[in-house]
């Protein structure tokens, strides 16, 4: 009897002490993996970031190096290795800049996380969840600004329960004038843009026997083409000498420009009239011929590329007279106004059409066009452009909104150090590219006196993002624990100086209607990390964290 | 004097060396890591566009066929176009031309002008205590980064003083008929002057201590011994007969520096705003614009080689110890 017993005690004992063992040998050790960021140079605060993260995911078991290396390599990797079993990157720094057309949440709702865009365009961490894309295709159909609020929210909220991305900050855009050559508040601030705007252009005031508004910009402009998406800083050009029929006013909506008022005739059907008067910058009229020549050009992807996506949407366009055009939409697109109409440049039929007509056929396209004369409607007038070294604009007085200023110049400066002392000896009245350390600016403004600086928080945003087509990052408890262990108060504080607001969603709070009120407030810390990894069955060993039983990676 | 042969051997070595050099640059950019595409990723980047900009940059065809139509493209002397820019590779290199020879041989001048005088008066004061204190500070100059002389310069002398404007080639707003109007105004050597002087400032270090380390030698020589003998005054000496030797390889140096005259000089360009050749093929190559990058160091090479040849010949004249007569 006793025998027995212990013969069951001992098989007992065994069998839970093999189970044990065979379940401790399953359990698989997580691989090292680099953090990819750019360098300490090319982006101090994010670099300083990933170091920060770095150190974090370390208390938690993982071994992570980061990788800097200059852009061009790290977008390679991430963009055309995505997918590339061997070689494929695990974390990388990513970042989203402020644009005009960004004022709308469809770009980044919709480009980032969809499926479709996840093989080949910018969903390139590889986010695939069905339950999105319905919200995404949803907040787009969604005309009614309060029903697509509701959406846009559900998608904010839906992303930071699946932890798509480790949002970091929004950080604040500093722009500097000189409050000795225009009237101090003359600048007008646009959502997540900051002073750096046309409606800025157009209204600030010289003063004390200025004229100009000198501008400068750390990088080469490459193009000044109205068919050419060729660079942030060249579309600060092409934006003030070529009109649109809509703008994003400083509220971040799309209103009416050179369009004088439109009209939703049904959800796909948009009639937009023209304003009466206004004239291209050789002198002839503007008509509704220009505006469905401006539209119909890029429809040819060979000849116009570059802004083919945008008008894609449009199944036809007809000419009602009295300067109105009628467009057919194939489907209904709430961000049609934000995306398109407020996008497209016009440009002269008469000047532009012989030319792209020449093109055809040749292998050249529109962004070859290199021509003496710049032809828009826009507020300012293209007088000169020294490659590498300035362009100069000039006002358009016969304009319906002339601006104040006589002319508008921008100075290639290369180095951040030179524009600043150029812009405080008043060489450059108005610091529009300031890419060094913001402290070092807000003590300039502090010592010098005459210097009115505006920060404002940017509509583009800085993240962590993680290849979700690889273990472990296909379990959403492990990016949740990743994102939750990252501190965003010393994201903040210690890589941006302060000069950044928390982030934790990809729409900016600077777009304040389509914000989902509190999403940038959650706790995190390395504790919370810690118990998300454990509920959901990593275990630490030896100071590595490993994955739950039976669960393997490939690689 | 001449030897046609040995010549015509000469001038072929040159163009072997040019083919050898452009192939290492062909396909040194295309295994670089890196792709003339990243530049165009963006939210909306579509298949589509990637798919015909691949075709446009001509990636589609294999190596080798790139590489084919690369050599014949170039003998014809057609570099393409930029990846970036979309102009003519040799419009954008003409472009940029004039300021960077112009800046860098106004900075060649005065080095090698003053470097020759310093130098020479400097090996004429051996062993005193003028030259104890020069050339540590003749060696600080070659030595210190040119950023940080350039820095110090902007911030001294234009910032603080603002004697010189801080940067480009004008004044903010300025216009000009041409690039020839542009090279005959007064403010473009304003803004000249001092970017050259720290590129002569850095640059001078060379000649200097060249032509010193050579007058020291030439001074030991029995011509020289012999000449005292004679009673010639210490300035013919000087002068006429032990300059005149010492010169010569810093005669070298000077051609050679101007063919390097032609790169431009990427940091002082980067400094002072400068809009050369350095700060353009610096671009090209971290864009990964293929086209510029290859047009441009191809360019460089066929000058600097071009150089080196005509400072072989140069010898001929100078230095009647040389002559490519052959052995019999």
């Amino acid at each position: 009897m006793v025998k027995r017993l212990t013969t069951i005690m001992i098989g007992v004992m065994s069998s839970i002490l093999i189970t044990f063992f065979v379940n401790s040998a399953t359990a698989e050790e997580i691989r090292s993996m680099k953090l990819w960021a750019r360098e300490q140079a090319a982006g101090p605060a994010p670099h300083t970031a990933a170091l920060i993260i770095a150190q974090t995911l370390t208390e938690l078991g993982l071994d992570i190096s980061v990788n800097a290396v200059p852009w061009p390599q790290m977008a390679d990797q991430v963009w055309y290795k995505r997918a590339d079993p061997e070689s494929s990157w695990d974390l990388t720094m990513w970042q989203m800049v402020s644009r005009p057309e960004r004022s709308d949440p469809d770009e980044f709702t919709y480009n980032l996380f969809h499926s479709s865009t996840a093989e080949k365009g910018y969903n390139f961490i590889g986010y695939v969840d069905p339950a999105y894309d319905s919200l995404a295709e949803e907040q787009r159909r969604t005309m009614d600004p309060a029903a697509r609020k509701v959406l846009i929210d559900q998608a904010q909220q839906h992303l930071h329960d699946t932890a798509a991305n480790a949002y970091l900050v929004h950080p604040l855009l500093n722009f500097a004038y000189d409050n000795t050559q225009f009237k101090d508040g003359s600048a007008i601030e646009q959502a997540g843009l900051g002073i750096k705007n046309i409606w800025t252009y157009l209204n600030i005031e010289p003063i004390n026997g200025n004229q100009d508004i000198v501008a400068q910009s750390l990088d080469e402009i490459q193009a000044i083409n109205p068919f050419f998406i060729s660079g942030g800083t060249d579309s600060w050009i092409t934006e003030i000498v070529w009109d649109r029929l809509l703008r994003i006013a400083p509220d971040g909506t799309a209103q009416p420009w050179a369009a004088e008022s439109f009209n939703w005739v049904n959800e796909q059907t948009i009639d937009v009239t023209l304003r009466s008067g206004m004239s291209w910058h050789d002198g002839q009229p503007v008509t509704s011929e220009d505006v469905i020549f401006s539209f119909e050009a890029p429809m040819d992807a060979e000849i116009v590329p570059m802004y083919s996506p945008f008008v894609k949407n449009i199944e036809s366009m007809e000419d009602l007279g009295n300067n109105t055009v009628r467009f057919n939409l194939k489907s209904a697109n709430a961000a049609f106004l934000t995306s398109s109409l407020a996008k497209l440049n016009l440009v002269p039929k008469h000047h532009y059409g012989p030319m792209l007509e020449a093109l055809k056929g040749t292998g050249n396209n529109a962004e070859t066009l290199i021509e003496e004369k710049r032809i828009g409607s826009g507020p300012f007038k293209f007088v000169d452009w020294r490659l590498r070294e300035q362009v100069i604009l000039e006002a358009n007085s016969n304009h319906f909104n002339p601006p104040k200023v006589k002319r508008w110049i921008m100075k290639e400066v290369p180095n951040v150090e030179a524009s600043l002392g150029m812009f405080r000896k008043g060489e450059v009245n108005f610091l529009t590219d300031y890419k060094g350390d913001p402290t070092v600016l807000a003590n300039i403004v502090a010592d010098d006196g005459d210097i009115t600086l505006v920060k404002s928080i940017d509509v583009g945003f800085q993240y962590m993002a993680m290849n979700q087509r690889r273990a472990p990052f296909d379990d959403v408890n492990f990016r949740r624990a990743l994102s939750l262990a990252i501190d965003r108060d010393v994201m903040v504080n210690a890589a941006w100086n302060g000069n950044a607001v928390k982030a934790g969603s990809h729409v900016s709070p600077a777009l304040s209607y389509y914000h989902k009120q509190g999403i940038s407030e959650f706790e995190t810390g390395v504790d919370l990390a810690k118990k998300i990894l454990s509920d959901a069955g990593y275990t630490l060993k030896g100071g590595r964290l490993h994955y739950p039983e039976g669960v393997s990676e490939k690689y | 004097m001449f030897d046609f042969w040995s010549i015509l051997r000469r001038f072929a070595y040159m163009l072997f060396v040019m083919w050898v050099v452009a192939t290492i640059i062909f396909f040194m950019f295309r295994l670089m890591p890196g792709s003339p595409l990243t530049a165009f990723i963006g939210t909306t980047f579509t298949d589509e566009q990637h798919d015909l900009l691949v075709q446009r940059f001509g990636l589609d065809k294999s190596l080798f066929e790139q590489y084919s139509l690369f050599l014949v493209n170039t003998l014809k002397g057609d570099f393409g176009l930029s990846f970036t820019y979309n102009k003519p590779v040799i419009d954008m290199i003409i472009e940029a031309l004039p300021n960077s020879i112009i800046l860098t041989l106004f900075s060649l001048l005065i080095a090698y002008i003053f470097g020759i005088i310093a130098g020479a008066y400097l090996a004429w004061k051996r062993a005193t205590l003028i030259e104890g204190i020069s050339i540590p500070i003749v060696l600080a100059t070659r030595s210190a980064p040119e950023f940080w002389l350039g820095m110090i310069a902007l911030a001294l002398f234009s910032f603080q003083l603002d004697i010189f404007p801080s940067g480009g080639t004008s004044a903010p707003g300025v216009i000009y008929a041409s690039t020839l109007d542009k090279l005959l105004s007064i403010d473009f050597y304003h803004h000249l002057i001092l970017p050259s002087l720290v590129l002569a400032l850095y640059l001078q270090g060379l000649p200097l201590l060249l032509m010193r380390s050579n007058m020291l030698e030439v001074m030991q020589e029995d011509f020289i011994t012999m000449s005292k003998m004679k009673g010639l005054s210490s300035w013919r000496i000087v002068i006429y007969h032990a300059a005149r030797n010492a010169l010569l390889p810093v005669a070298t140096a000077f051609t050679l520096g101007v063919g390097f005259a032609f790169g431009g000089n990427v940091v002082i360009e980067t400094v002072f705003s400068w809009p050369g050749l350095g700060r353009l093929l610096v671009f090209a190559v971290s864009a990964s614009d293929y086209p510029l990058a290859q047009g441009a160091f191809i360019f460089l090479t066929g000058i600097l080689i071009l150089m080196n040849f005509l400072a072989d010949l140069m010898y001929l004249f100078l230095d009647p110890r040389v002559s490519y007569k052959t052995a019999n």
